[in-house]
């Protein structure tokens, strides 16, 4: 992973952010294709580490997962680095397309260095049913679902878990605990000198301007 | 699968000429299909391995007397060493296998853009612990009945993995590894291999017995999966979940055949015990070795066996992925030139630039 972070720098970046990403493709023209859109979950771990882009083109939502680690991909930019207030957003397939369009040549936002990562408090309406998933029960922050009618609301009931939120050993499953962090930070401490004089190194060969002809 | 023959041949005797004729009959002779030979005990003529741990209550002084007693006798310098290096392959020459553990499946890019998996096949620790000649070796006297103008004898190579606290045995098996000069093993298993591959009691084998791109194949005791139904363990399609169907979803329905054999044939499959078996899994290419802890990358995820379970590794027995030319011997001072990690030229290395196509 920390070689292959030496030949690409992987930004920093959450669910709700918008990245460019730019993978070599053989059938492409050119070789490459480039891909807008909004990060929309983020799985895996280690190599197997996956992002998923949404975007809509010409009125069709399309999403592209990407692993991380996969040597095609050339670039990986952040145009808006932003969190949402879910995890998770894959609701977006059931809202509206505007919410999940994104343009192509979008210029990358800078944000002030403030040093915390802004979150987009937006909430986003849902389309009329049906849907891909039963969003009245799964307790979305930054959605807007509809009142239906009452027996969903009571099936829900029946079938929830409200215990999970005091299960301390599926909390401890999910995360990596402090201990760990410690020793991962430590292991990845001796590398981040090295790592970060490469980035520039790569910065650096990006950023080529071609020498304009005074007359 | 000797025990189908068996039943071939017996049937065929008895319908000498007819069995030709009537292709029916010849279809309808079935034979147990994956039969299971499981063994839970072990076999009456294995020695006793393990002895009984009971509290002695040894004194400081006297526990750390018998760990002096274990390093003087074992990592004493004086200790006899093997001059003979491991063998490299050759065409047409069985040689032995090594013991590995399976510890991980790890994702894997090649220089095309392709996601593999790998499975990580550690070879901890594996010497030579005894050679068994021709005239023992019991196999060569089944194979010397039934191929009698191909006979060739076979040579048997012990090999250990994983060695242990000598105190844990018994004298017998502890005794068994005073060839080797090795501490007694936890893994011990046999290799057939042909006499010229024989090799020293003693002599260590590592990853690098094998090479980046060699084919292998892998014998490994598969998952238990305990008491399994007949739609897992075989594969039967149950019945419908609605439209009626009565306290029937998951059974294996009809088992009879006919009125013709009105009874039920052997090796009807059954629900009972799955897994737990020994498996074959040929033709996986070597991908990568790390020389530095021994470990072979071997492509595919699919090989049987848990976390940390014992696999026996030995060059493929498939035809056409056999190697035509001979190998590299490495001797010990080669090996330590190596780099750590040798990679098949498919594989993109991590630390190389993007792939552009």
């Amino acid at each position: 992973m920390l070689r292959r972070r030496t030949r690409i720098e992987i930004p920093e970046f959450y669910v709700g952010s918008v990245l460019a990403v730019t993978v070599s493709d053989p059938q492409a023209p050119g070789k490459t294709s480039r891909f807008v859109g909004i990060c929309i979950l983020r799985e895996g771990h280690g190599l197997r580490a996956t992002m998923t882009l949404r975007n809509a083109i010409d009125q069709q939502g399309v999403e592209i997962c990407y692993p991380l680690y996969n040597p095609t991909l050339q670039k990986i930019e952040v145009l808006r680095l932003e969190k949402r207030l879910d995890e998770d957003l894959r609701y977006l397939r059931d809202c509206p397309l505007e919410y999940s369009t994104f343009a192509f040549d979008m210029e990358p936002e800078h944000a002030a260095d403030s040093g915390e990562v802004p979150v987009n408090p937006v909430k986003v309406p849902l389309r009329p049913r049906p849907w891909t998933w039963r969003w009245e029960r799964a307790g979305m922050k930054g959605l807007i679902v509809p009142e239906l009618r009452e027996d969903f609301y009571e099936r829900a009931k029946k079938v929830s878990e409200p215990w999970h939120k005091y299960d301390l050993m599926r909390e401890y499953r999910r995360s990596v605990p402090v201990e760990d962090q410690r020793e991962i930070y430590a292991e990845v401490h001796e590398h981040v000198q090295s790592l970060e004089t490469d980035q520039r190194r790569v910065r650096r060969r990006r950023v080529f301007v071609a020498p304009k002809k005074t007359s | 699968m000797n025990w189908c023959r068996s039943v071939q041949s017996l049937v065929k005797s008895a319908f000498s000429g007819k069995i030709r004729q009537e292709s029916s009959n010849y279809a309808q002779l079935r034979y147990m299909s994956r039969v299971k030979s499981r063994h839970t005990a072990p076999r009456h003529f294995w020695m006793k391995k393990e002895r009984a741990r009971y509290p002695e209550e040894l004194s400081s002084e006297n526990e750390a007397f018998l760990r002096e007693v274990v390093s003087d006798r074992y990592e004493s310098p004086l200790r006899h060493h093997p001059p003979a290096a491991p063998l490299a392959y050759t065409p047409g020459v069985r040689r032995c296998g090594l013991v590995a553990r399976k510890i991980a499946v790890q994702p894997m890019w090649l220089s095309n853009g392709k996601y593999v998996n790998t499975t990580l096949l550690h070879v901890a620790d594996n010497h030579v612990v005894g050679y068994v000649p021709p005239e023992m070796l019991n196999q060569n006297e089944v194979v010397r009945r039934r191929w009698k103008e191909q006979y060739r004898p076979l040579a048997g190579l012990v090999v250990g993995a994983d060695q242990e606290d000598p105190t844990k045995f018994t004298k017998e098996y502890a005794n068994m590894f005073l060839e080797a000069g090795i501490m007694p093993t936890k893994k011990l298993t046999r290799f057939t291999i042909s006499p010229e591959a024989a090799l020293a009691p003693g002599t260590r084998l590592r990853a690098t017995h094998f090479q980046v791109g060699d084919y292998v194949d892998v014998y490994a005791k598969t998952r238990e999966r305990g008491f399994q139904g007949v739609m897992k363990r075989w594969g039967f399609a149950g019945q419908p979940a609605t439209h009626g169907a009565t306290k029937t979803h998951r059974r294996p329905g009809g088992i009879g055949s006919g009125a013709q054999k009105s009874r039920v044939w052997p090796g009807q499959k059954m629900p009972g015990h799955m897994g737990g078996q020994y498996r074959n899994l040929r033709g996986l290419k070597i991908l990568r070795i790390n020389t530095k802890h021994d470990i072979i990358y071997v492509l595919g995820h699919a090989v049987p066996g848990d976390h940390n379970d014992y696999v026996l590794i030995h060059d493929t027995v498939l035809p056409l992925r056999r190697r035509k030319e001979p190998g590299t011997v490495i001797t010990d001072e080669e090996a330590a030139q190596l780099p750590e990690d040798i990679f098949h030229p498919d594989v993109h290395q991590m630390a190389a630039p993007s792939i552009v196509f």
